[in-house]
């Protein structure tokens, strides 16, 4: 019997959703529920986390992120001017600042600015002063490209206006323009903290000490301590999602509100 | 700066400049969109510039408050030469107003702080001083009662009188306006081209670019026809538009004021 084109279409989205439940059932019956139970959801032995994982691992994990964005933000806005600049030597510099620090992996930057730089320099700083700098080194790059996009779409008419009322180029550019550029980007720079908030996790390499834990570190810590094998890590990253998705929220909200107001 | 200095008008409270243009070039490229303009304005004076799409007068307009740098020739504004290389381009741009085609108001200001901005920023009034020059300014353009409604919450033609109101609440000695009519609904066109004419009366220097032949032969003291980055005709309005001498000045006329008229002559 023939079927008509939207008959064909429900039954295949049927017989898709009935692919999808028997591949889950099948990963259900797979799994060795007494060894996952035992060192990956053993709830039972975690106590001890608390309250150490709010009052050190999140706050560390909030403050890390924190500082890395105000870094980034200013590196990244002045980065963003360099590569519009009309000089070419701002333009290669900031091209190759972003391209490279885009290109390597966090990790490395974070070995090689907590290791390398005390070394070559013989300073010692506050590991505070440090993972500030590292995750705003790698932030700058990313936000960097994003407020270039958003000083872009601004109209060249928006500065036009406003030097022909008078202003200087720096004072359009302040008064004028990078406000209507952030406005723009504040979906896409709310991602860009999501993603900041993930690459905090790799600072453990920069050797903290207990009081300086951010949220993977303590899970990691918890790891060896508490003998109820990955749990620690998965809590650990459950209160990721306790930063992430309010942000995710958040990015969504500014979108719609762009929408509504673009004409 | 011989026939340009600054005229105080006794009545009024508007200091109008003058203009002198001398055989001004300028090219991108190898295209060269102005070649050789003369024009001079005198202090009160209101000039139009028409003439195809183009032929280089929204580039000659803003040639005037350096949007665009010319290539050679002179400009002489008010007590400034804008051709020379140490001009204070922002002091100059100060005594000009532009009036641009697409509005260009600040969108995340309203209209009275788009009017104040500038005043704030570039002149160091107060807050308060430049809001009360605002909002004159605004009530002089028939929108004291919107000067709280951002841009996007105003009509295109609204949108350009709050225009007109942020380069006036500078205190311009010329006012320059670049097709300040031609992106709006037809409706609102009347409203924009009133305060113009307002403006006029009250002896503001002029140099405007426009399509709106009934405004130019009414406003204008002088009408400058272009086509091809030169001026091809010139003179008192009545006379370059009810009776042109030039052949390119007489088709673009019959095109413009009968667009529906259709050519059977091939």
């Amino acid at each position: 019997m023939a079927m008509t084109a939207r008959q064909r279409a429900r039954v295949s989205l049927y017989v898709q959703a009935g692919i999808f439940v028997v591949a889950v059932a099948a990963l259900i019956l797979a799994t060795d529920w007494q060894a996952i139970g035992n060192s990956v959801f053993n709830f039972a032995k975690i106590g001890p986390m608390f309250p150490g994982i709010f009052a050190t691992g999140l706050v560390n994990t909030l403050i890390y992120t924190f500082l890395g964005f105000i870094v980034g933000l200013s590196g990244g806005l002045l980065l963003a001017l360099m590569k519009l600049s009309s000089f070419p030597l701002y333009r290669w510099i900031a091209t190759g600042y972003i391209e490279f620090f885009r290109g390597i992996p966090a990790l490395l930057v974070f070995i090689a600015f907590g290791y390398g730089v005390p070394l070559a320099f013989g300073v010692s700083w506050n590991i505070t002063v440090i993972v500030m700098i590292s995750l705003g080194i790698v932030a700058s790059a990313y936000i960097a490209e994003t407020l270039r996009a958003g000083l872009q779409a601004v109209p060249k008419g928006q500065l036009e206006a406003a030097r022909s009322l008078g202003m200087p180029q720096w004072r359009a550019m302040v008064t004028i323009v990078i406000p209507q550029a952030f406005k723009i980007v504040l979906p896409p720079l709310t991602n860009e903290v999501i993603l900041l908030t993930k690459d905090s996790s790799l600072i453990y390499v920069l050797g903290l000490t207990a009081s300086q834990y951010e949220l993977t570190k303590f899970g990691r810590d918890g790891i060896s301590s508490l003998g109820a094998g990955l749990t620690p890590l998965l809590v650990a990253g459950a209160f990721y999602l306790v930063i992430t998705i309010p942000l995710s929220l958040l990015a969504r909200k500014f979108e719609s509100r762009t929408a509504r107001t673009k004409r | 700066m011989n026939d340009v200095v600054n005229s105080s008008g006794s009545t009024s409270t508007i200091h109008a400049a003058g203009v002198a243009i001398k055989d001004l070039r300028k090219s991108y490229g190898s295209n060269e969109v102005l070649k050789g303009i003369s024009l001079d304005v005198a202090p009160g004076e209101v000039v139009c510039l028409i003439g195809p799409s183009g032929s280089g007068k929204s580039t000659l307009l803003r040639c005037v408050n350096l949007l665009e740098q010319p290539n050679q020739g002179s400009i002489h504004v008010g007590g400034f030469e804008a051709t020379d290389p140490d001009v204070d381009i922002d002091k100059m741009r100060r005594k000009v107003g532009m009036v641009f085609q697409q509005f260009n108001l600040f969108p995340h200001l309203d209209a009275k702080r788009n009017c104040s901005i500038a005043q704030t920023k570039v002149l160091k009034r107060s807050q308060a001083e430049a809001d009360k020059v605002s909002m004159h300014n605004l009530e002089r353009v028939g929108l004291g009662h919107l000067a709280d409604r951002f841009p996007d919450q105003l009509s295109g033609g609204q949108q350009q009188r709050v225009a007109i109101a942020r380069a006036l609440s500078m205190d311009p000695e010329l006012m320059l306006f670049d097709e300040p009519t031609s992106a709006l609904d037809p409706e609102t066109v009347g409203d924009v081209l009133s305060v113009m004419r307002h403006l006029a009366q009250e002896g503001m220097t002029m140099l405007v670019v426009t399509h709106e032949m009934g405004f130019a032969r009414e406003v204008a003291d002088r009408v400058v026809f272009m086509d091809g980055g030169v001026v091809v005709e010139e003179g008192p309005a009545e006379e370059v538009i009810g009776s042109p001498s030039q052949p390119r000045t007489k088709e673009f006329l019959r095109r413009v004021l009968d667009p529906t008229h259709i050519d059977i002559e091939q």
